[in-house]
């Protein structure tokens, strides 16, 4: 699926709200990073995703362009503590039961 | 299906901006990609905005008041979505992760490296060392000074500026910088110092170079004045017949360093007066007219 792509036109059709100065003003932001073909922007789907989850913040929520930007990155690093942490689990996972019993007892008697 | 006042917790009597208010307030307490680690976000996010879908329309709300539709009425309209968190959650190499760091693609789990890299080292482990920039005054540098300062990390410094200091010389400070771990030792502070230039003084080596104007008679009969030094201001001869560009060495005048003590090389430059009268116009004229002389010439040159 993420094989998958999209042209300007098509986003912006496809996502409710969105205009085109809108997306080139998110773009030129850094907040959304399609791929540059020459003078096409390309979009995979996760593009697309993003561009309507900050349409729907923005339009819907009422959430100002200048504290999306912190929104933005917060959630970016969220998003990178969660999969730094999913991935430690699933090492965590992978180990023998007597070393995953170890990890576990020492987690509950921190905790 | 449960009822759409309920889920957003308004009065049937609510006005459209209360509505509008409770789903906003709502939607952002419960949206799926703000709360990626809340299992039933989602869940509360789709009845929220199913709710708002009735109430959010004045028309539609209307027909729900009379019975003309149920609460999953609007619901059916609601196409399957998908969240971003889909996406930001599939797998290692995300092109967003790192984008608030402003460095590029995927650094493969640094994370881990940092942790695993640190624990290695054993329980005891030296702090890390800190580094921090400070201006320091062109005198304070040449004469050395003790300076309290307060880093851009908000830590105070007591720094000695040893005399003679060059221009991006690093200072380490003993133990100022992280903590160790488990009993280690603490880093250093590292002071990377940039000396302001002087208005009057310039550095070369251990010597100070100044320029210092005199007046024509000055230069022509000899004088006594005053000239700054890094020390403080001098009584300085000049020679009579002196001219612009004559050098005079001020001795021991100069940066007192590890490798020695410098010299002050003051150069003279003779400056005419900002305004010159008639009287001054004339005499030189008629002067050169008598002796004259050609000072783009070598051997006319004083």
């Amino acid at each position: 699926m993420t094989d998958r792509i999209i042209a300007e036109q098509e986003v912006i059709s496809a996502v409710e709200h969105l205009d085109a100065q809108a997306l080139r003003r998110w773009i030129d932001q850094g907040w959304v990073l399609p791929h540059r073909d020459g003078e096409n922007l390309l979009f995979d789907p996760s593009d697309v995703a993003r561009v309507r989850l900050i349409c729907e913040l923005h339009y819907e929520l009422r959430i100002e362009e200048d504290s999306l930007s912190v929104v933005l990155s917060l959630m970016d690093q969220l998003y990178e503590a969660r999969r730094h942490l999913n991935a430690l689990l699933s090492a965590v996972d992978a180990q023998p039961e007597h070393v995953r019993a170890g990890i576990t007892a020492r987690i509950k008697a921190k905790g | 299906m449960a009822d759409p006042y309920e889920v957003l917790g308004i009065s049937r009597e609510a006005t459209q901006e209360e509505i509008r208010k409770a789903y906003r307030r709502l939607a952002k307490d419960s949206h799926p990609d703000l709360h990626p680690g809340d299992k039933s976000a989602e869940a509360r996010f789709k009845e929220i905005a199913a709710a708002y879908d009735i109430l959010g329309d004045e028309k539609k709300r209307a027909r729900f008041d009379r019975g003309e539709i149920d609460a999953s009425g609007a619901e059916r309209q609601q196409p399957e979505r998908e969240f971003y968190r889909q996406h930001a959650e599939a797998g290692p190499g995300f092109k967003y992760e790192r984008r608030w760091q402003g460095s590029g693609p995927e650094d493969e789990d640094e994370l881990f490296t940092q942790i695993f890299g640190q624990r290695r080292a054993g329980a005891r482990a030296r702090g890390s060392d800190v580094g921090y920039t400070m201006a320091v005054e062109f005198t304070e540098a040449v004469n050395g000074a003790k300076k309290r300062v307060t880093m851009a990390d908000g830590k105070t410094l007591d720094i000695a500026i040893p005399a003679g200091l060059q221009d991006g010389q690093i200072l380490r400070l003993r133990g100022q910088g992280r903590p160790g771990l488990k009993g280690g030792e603490s880093g250093d502070a590292l002071v990377e110092v940039h000396v302001t230039p002087h208005p009057i003084f310039r550095r070369d080596g251990d010597n100070i170079r100044s320029v210092l104007p005199i007046t024509p008679g000055e230069a022509l009969a000899g004088a006594t004045v005053q000239a700054p030094t890094v020390s403080g201001p001098v009584q300085l001869r000049v020679p009579k017949g002196s001219n612009t560009g004559s050098i005079l060495r001020l001795r021991g005048k100069g940066v007192t360093s590890p490798h020695g003590q410098g010299d002050h090389l003051v150069e003279l430059r003779v400056v005419l007066p900002a305004h010159p009268d008639e009287e001054l116009v004339r005499s030189l004229t008629e002067w050169e007219a008598k002796h004259p002389y050609d000072p783009r010439k070598q051997g006319d040159r004083a």
